[in-house]
């Protein structure tokens, strides 16, 4: 069959469409593999003139790329367990109770997931400080996993929603108790909500600045603090910026790219069931 | 037959909730009464009464961030939603490799919103820019110094928008794909039939019947857009005179620069406020909590 002339068209714009939505993204590749100088030079070119490393020498000369590195992912990756364990466990509670007082508890996780963070960074500081946390990956930790449980309790009480309440009768007929029920019969009927709830709240810390901004200096520091270091008034590290932004962001595509029906499902869960 | 005990779920329950409790709902409500009182740097308190709100509402409050905030949210999100509605337009269609290029054009959705604002202040920059060089060159612009997106007070909050488009859109158009195809074709098949043109049956049919999804992925928006932080912090950290300065950096700079913990707190609090508000109005004509249960 041949294609219409509308529907080729439409092909080649939508493929003009994303080489141009990621030409910031390629520029920052570039950029990255320039020599420091060509970055900053007038007028700005998009290919590298010559091929260069130089900007990730001088990453890893300037800032602790490693520990940095380190802190986001134990930070993200154990504040992420905790919410979902956690948060799981407590939805399906909401989820089956079917008591009035849990719609009460399904707005309530709603409110919580729309409260912006910079909002709460003023009493969350305060109690960080108070526990004598500042500056440690514990209280990252928590206030990580604190801030997006509400998310993960979101995501997973719509996919308990679609499990059928007869399947726990059946476990609960045939002898399982109620935690084995719900660990060998719901869970594993749910693990595609949980990959879900996994990759976004992992993401989520992640990419965290504000939090980290607030709640460390020196030990705890994530990535993304240091990399806003290169951007400072009185220092403009603009080649290893980029090469900071490429090594941060890289496993996050691939990532995206191997998760895409997770993230996809996250995205759009709720909304197209509606 | 009640299935789980009511000791169980308790069981199940209590540990998230006393977590969240401790790190979550404990600080805003410590955070609602420091609102009343006006905190020295030493950490002495007075009762104050409702005089950071009074304070919050007055000219040199926030009523500028305010309206800065408004319009992030109306600038963003309006260019967001077309934008991402002209691109789902386009890669709903099925070709060989379009599966492909719409991983594509997915993978910025997960970058950190602050890599973002980073990646466009180099971008905007106006001595090294490439934006302003190929403005330049297009011949829009006469010279790359015409537009200093970030030091001048007209363009700088547009400059932190376009960032945000950048980023967003790819979830906009996600959001809407996925309600695109959701849709029933056999209504698409019978409109071709009757000689509805493609434009028609993109105004006529797909929008209309795409509205729900449309609605939430706007609240969504719309929300995110208010919390914004991460990009605006990174490009102009609010400046310059405050031109960018929107309700999330004004409580921070509060908190942070002038140390005054009462007053961010009443900022704050207002801003939750109002966005519960938002949220639960927006959802109750969308989402019925007791169906949703049932």
């Amino acid at each position: 069959m041949k294609m219409s002339i509308g529907k080729r068209i439409g092909i080649i714009a939508s493929i003009i469409l994303s080489v141009f939505w990621l030409f910031p993204y390629i520029y920052t590749i570039c950029c990255a593999f320039k020599p420091g100088s060509e970055v900053v030079a007038v007028p700005p070119a998009f290919f590298p003139k010559t091929f260069s490393v130089e900007n990730f020498s001088g990453l890893f000369e300037r800032m602790d790329v490693w520990k940095y590195l380190f802190n986001s992912l134990s930070t993200s990756l154990i504040s992420t367990i905790i919410a979902l364990v956690l948060g799981s466990l407590a939805a399906y509670a909401i989820q089956r109770s079917g008591a009035k007082l849990s719609i009460l508890l399904v707005v309530l996780v709603l409110c919580l997931k729309m409260i912006p963070t910079s909002s709460i960074s003023v009493p969350i500081y305060g109690l960080i400080c108070d526990l004598g946390l500042y500056d440690t990956k514990i209280a990252l930790i928590i206030v990580y996993a604190a801030v997006n449980m509400p998310f993960v309790m979101w995501t997973m009480l719509s996919f308990y929603e679609g499990i059928p309440s007869t399947l726990d009768e059946a476990a609960y007929i045939d002898g399982a108790s109620s935690f084995q029920t719900f660990r060998k019969v719901i869970l594993p009927i749910c693990a595609p909500g949980l990959a879900t709830a996994f990759i976004f709240t992992l993401f989520l810390a992640w990419n965290d600045f504000l939090l980290s901004l607030l709640l460390t200096s020196m030990n705890a520091k994530t990535f993304t603090v240091g990399l806003a270091g290169f951007l400072s008034a009185y220092n403009l590290d603009l080649g290893p910026m980029c090469a900071g932004a490429f090594v941060f962001s890289f496993p996050v595509m691939v990532l995206t790219l191997v998760a895409q029906r997770y993230i996809v499902r996250g995205m759009t869960s709720g909304a197209v069931k509606g | 037959m009640k299935l789980i005990s009511r000791k169980t779920l308790l069981l199940f329950f209590l540990p998230g909730a006393v977590f969240m409790g401790a790190f979550l709902i404990y600080p805003i409500i410590i955070m609602l009464r420091d609102s009343f009182y006006d905190i020295g740097i030493t950490g002495d308190r007075t009762f104050i009464g409702l005089a950071n709100y009074a304070r919050a509402f007055t000219a040199g409050g926030f009523l500028k961030q305010l309206r800065n905030t408004l319009v992030y949210i109306a600038l963003a999100v309006v260019v967001e939603t077309v934008a991402g509605l002209i691109f789902a337009l386009f890669f709903e269609l099925n070709y060989r490799g379009s599966k492909i290029v719409r991983s594509i054009m997915m993978t910025p959705l997960m970058i950190a919103p602050l890599v973002a604002g980073l990646i466009w202040k180099l971008m905007m920059s106006s001595s090294f820019g490439i934006v302003n060089e190929l403005l330049t060159r297009v011949g829009i612009l006469s010279s790359s110094s015409d537009i200093l997106w970030l030091a001048d007070t007209k363009w700088s909050l547009i400059a932190c928008c376009i960032a945000d488009i950048w980023l967003t859109t790819p979830y906009m158009m996600l959001m809407i794909l996925a309600g695109l195809q959701g849709l029933d074709s056999g209504m698409l098949e019978a409109a071709r039939i009757d000689g509805a043109n493609m434009l028609q049956q993109i105004l006529l049919i797909k929008i209309p019947n795409i509205k729900p999804v449309l609605l939430t992925a706007l609240s969504v928006r719309i929300i995110d857009a208010a919390r914004t932080f991460d990009i605006i912090w990174a490009m102009t950290e609010g400046g310059p005179s405050s031109s960018s300065e929107t309700l999330s950096i004004v409580i921070y700079k509060t908190l942070t620069r002038y140390n005054q913990v009462g007053y961010a707190s009443a900022m704050a609090v207002v801003f939750i406020a109002v966005l519960v508000i938002f949220t639960l109005v927006f959802m109750q004509s969308l989402w019925n909590p007791k169906k949703k249960l049932s």
